[in-house]
């Protein structure tokens, strides 16, 4: 009887509530297609050293004020994209205006994608750990404490997707070579071998860059596909180095050419995800490794684990190598073999990632930890979701180790906290 | 022709026994629950809009189309749901194969990044994007993670109590759905704690009968215990669309597909 009741009132029940569509902008009308309008966000953002740097005056590592603009248009079945930065960086004191995205995208048949101009390019199956992913990084931004998108450059690059039944092949050739942003000493200041300690040159370490021609270009390419729920691709890549670890014959910084092969595999096992990837890498002007001024050929491997260990709290693990080959004679070959990297170089990081539950908060740390370098880097992160507009970020990175030449000791000065505010529009 | 004419008189005949005659068998009720809220047709989209209040009565906002291929009626199911608010998620795209024997397989596309993420299976029943309606509710929850019973038949509605099989892996102790005896909508649906106390309830606010099939179009979570509730309101539905298996792939977390999301043309 009581269930009858319940049944009979239960149509009323919920609508003699107030409807929450109907007086709010969220009636009919706020269904029209979204306009193609712009949309965006401005930022504020400030971030300062835990410790001084004793070859920096300026105690600031993040100082952004930053107006996103980004539309899209869709002429004749292309789209046409468009996003764009205007920042300005009280850290270098300087306006900048940053093209994001400049892109048009366009099909080919039935199974043809295109996609040329100023783009963010990924591939690979790495968290924070790039082997075949040979597009440009902004690794200043990520330690200065930006979003992880800036984490990626955007580079000038035509891509090409062909879709198969079995096979998907993905081309990108970038004409003129995009090198990382890489350590230049304005911000943060860096190991130099050749005085076994850290150097902030003045003007900033401007290395020099291939010459723009075809010839200097970039060609990547992956093959990939999806057999049931485990993802399966192979590598290419033909360009250079994208950090400056090689020097000319005028002893300056330059970027070495590189070759590159690999492969990797994506799949759940057990609870989790399961990720293994690998890449060759040759150095095609020191095939050996006895020129000293030239990286020399490296393995690397990739294996990962994620899953949610709790409700909404997700862990993952990576163990990474650095395997150098010719070790030998690169050590015989230096002029300071001391600082040469290690033969091995083991890295080992974790995720932990915890949500609320209506998701308004996020706290996360993700640890860098190398036992063969002994240092360490560590980003914790806490983000909370105001509202749909506003966003508050706040989160430190913190470096350290033994050694002066190891990657994430040499910038222990430059252990930062920073916080951002964003608007969303 | 009357080889048809004879099939539609026993197809209605059929329909009008099962309207004068109700089901007893409770999972024979849950599985036409379940053909009806997730399956309708061969394929779907649907524009869904959310108004998300929590207990100090904030409201955020997510709005979002969705395509949706069966592989099988009651079987494995393909989803694309492509974002266009709030301005943060634009353009973020989210992929699902949902398996019955095994965990569904997820991926999200994350435009900043150029950066196709794959979801470990994880916790159906947590948040689906911030909203008090978890994942599990918006893909279906499979009819064999639970034992059914039916409590009642009214003039309108099946009473079912439904018992999880593992209880350790989801936060309620048993729940009871109200299911429509014409329609097999599950039109109301409240979950209960160890202390048998109702702390969250799912009800159907609108529906609206598209192509010819009952579809809800606006319902409601309601979080008893913490507060706060989610309105979900769909419009621009259509059904057999015949969207092909390739509008489910990377290249439509890259690249959504245009041709299938724009609205149909009525």
């Amino acid at each position: 009887m009581r269930g009858l009741l319940i049944a009979c009132l239960l149509p009323f029940a919920a609508t003699a509530q107030e409807d929450p569509f109907a007086d709010d902008g969220w009636d009919d009308s706020g269904w029209e297609e979204p306009a193609r309008g712009v949309a965006g966000f401005a930022e504020i953002a400030a971030g300062g050293r835990l410790s001084g740097d004793p070859l920096l005056a300026e105690r600031l590592t993040l100082g952004d004020l930053r107006l996103r603009l980004e539309s899209e248009w869709h002429p004749a079945g292309a789209t046409l994209a468009l996003k764009v930065d205007l920042d300005h960086d009280a850290v270098e004191n300087e306006w900048d205006g940053e093209l994001r995205e400049a892109t048009l995208a366009f099909a080919v048949g039935d199974s043809i994608d295109v996609k040329a101009g100023r783009q963010v390019l990924t591939w690979g199956t790495g968290d924070l750990l790039f082997l075949n992913d040979l597009f440009p990084k902004d690794f200043e931004s990520f330690f200065a404490g930006r979003d992880d998108e800036y984490l990626k450059a955007p580079g000038n690059a035509i891509r090409v997707t062909r879709y198969g039944d079995a096979l998907n092949v993905d081309f990108a050739w970038s004409p003129v070579f995009d090198s990382d942003v890489y350590l230049d000493g304005e911000r943060f200041s860096f190991f130099s071998p050749r005085t076994g300690g850290n150097i902030a040159p003045q003007p900033p370490l401007d290395a020099v860059e291939p010459d723009e021609s075809l010839a200097h270009g970039e060609y990547a390419l992956r093959l990939f596909r999806t057999v049931g729920s485990r993802e399966l691709a192979l590598y290419g890549y033909r360009g250079f180095f994208k950090q400056p670890t090689a020097a000319n014959a005028n002893g300056e910084p330059t970027f070495a050419p590189l070759s590159a092969v690999g492969a990797s595999l994506r799949q759940p096992a057990g609870p989790g995800l399961f990720n293994a990837e690998f890449a060759w890498y040759l150095s095609r002007d020191d095939r050996d490794g006895a020129d000293p001024r030239i990286p020399n050929d490296q393995l690397r491997i990739l294996a990962g684990y994620e899953w949610e260990a709790r409700p909404r709290l997700t862990v993952g693990l990576q163990y990474y190598l650095e395997a150098t080959r010719d070790h030998g004679a690169l050590l015989a070959n230096s002029p300071a073999p001391e600082f040469e990297p290690d033969e091995y170089r083991h890295l080992l990081t974790n995720r932990l990632t915890w949500r609320s539950a209506r998701e308004r908060h996020t706290l996360s740390l993700f640890t860098f930890f190398s036992p063969s370098d002994a240092d360490f880097y560590l980003r914790p992160a806490w983000t909370y979701r105001h509202s749909d507009t506003w966003t508050l970020t706040t989160g430190a990175s913190l470096f350290g180790g033994d050694e002066p030449q190891t990657f994430f000791n040499q910038l222990r000065d430059a252990s930062n906290l920073y916080i951002r505010l964003r608007y969303n529009f | 022709m009357t080889r048809y004419a004879a099939l539609l008189t026993s197809l209605l005949a059929l329909a009008a026994a099962d309207a004068a005659e109700p089901l007893t068998d409770p999972d024979e009720i849950v599985a036409r629950a379940n053909l009806a809220s997730y399956y309708a047709g061969g394929d779907g989209r649907a524009e869904v809009r959310m108004i998300i209040t929590d207990a100090q009565d904030r409201q955020q906002r997510r709005q979002f189309t969705v395509l949706r291929r069966d592989l099988a009626d009651g079987g494995d199911q393909q989803f694309l749901v492509v974002f266009s608010q709030p301005s943060d998620v634009r353009n973020t795209v989210f992929l699902v194969d949902k398996h019955i024997d095994r965990d569904d397989d997820r991926w999200l596309y994350l435009p900043g990044l150029d950066l196709v993420k794959r979801i470990s299976a994880g916790d159906k029943r947590t948040s689906f994007v911030g909203a008090h309606y978890f994942y599990e509710d918006v893909s279906g929850r499979r009819p064999s993670d639970d034992e059914h019973e039916l409590v009642e038949t009214t003039d309108d509605y099946y009473l079912l109590r439904h018992v999880p099989v593992e209880p350790q892996t989801v936060e309620f102790a048993d729940y009871r759905t109200w299911i429509d005896r014409e329609t097999f909508l599950p039109m109301k649906i409240e979950y209960r704690d160890a202390a048998a106390e109702i702390y969250r309830r799912v009800e159907v606010v609108e529906v609206t009968t598209i192509d010819g099939f009952p579809t809800v179009t606006q319902s409601r979570v309601s979080d008893l215990a913490g507060g706060g509730r989610t309105d979900m309101q769909f419009r621009y539905i259509a059904y057999d669309l015949g969207l092909p298996e390739d509008v489910f792939s990377e290249r439509s977390l890259r690249n959504p597909p245009r041709e299938w999301l724009e609205r149909p043309a009525r």
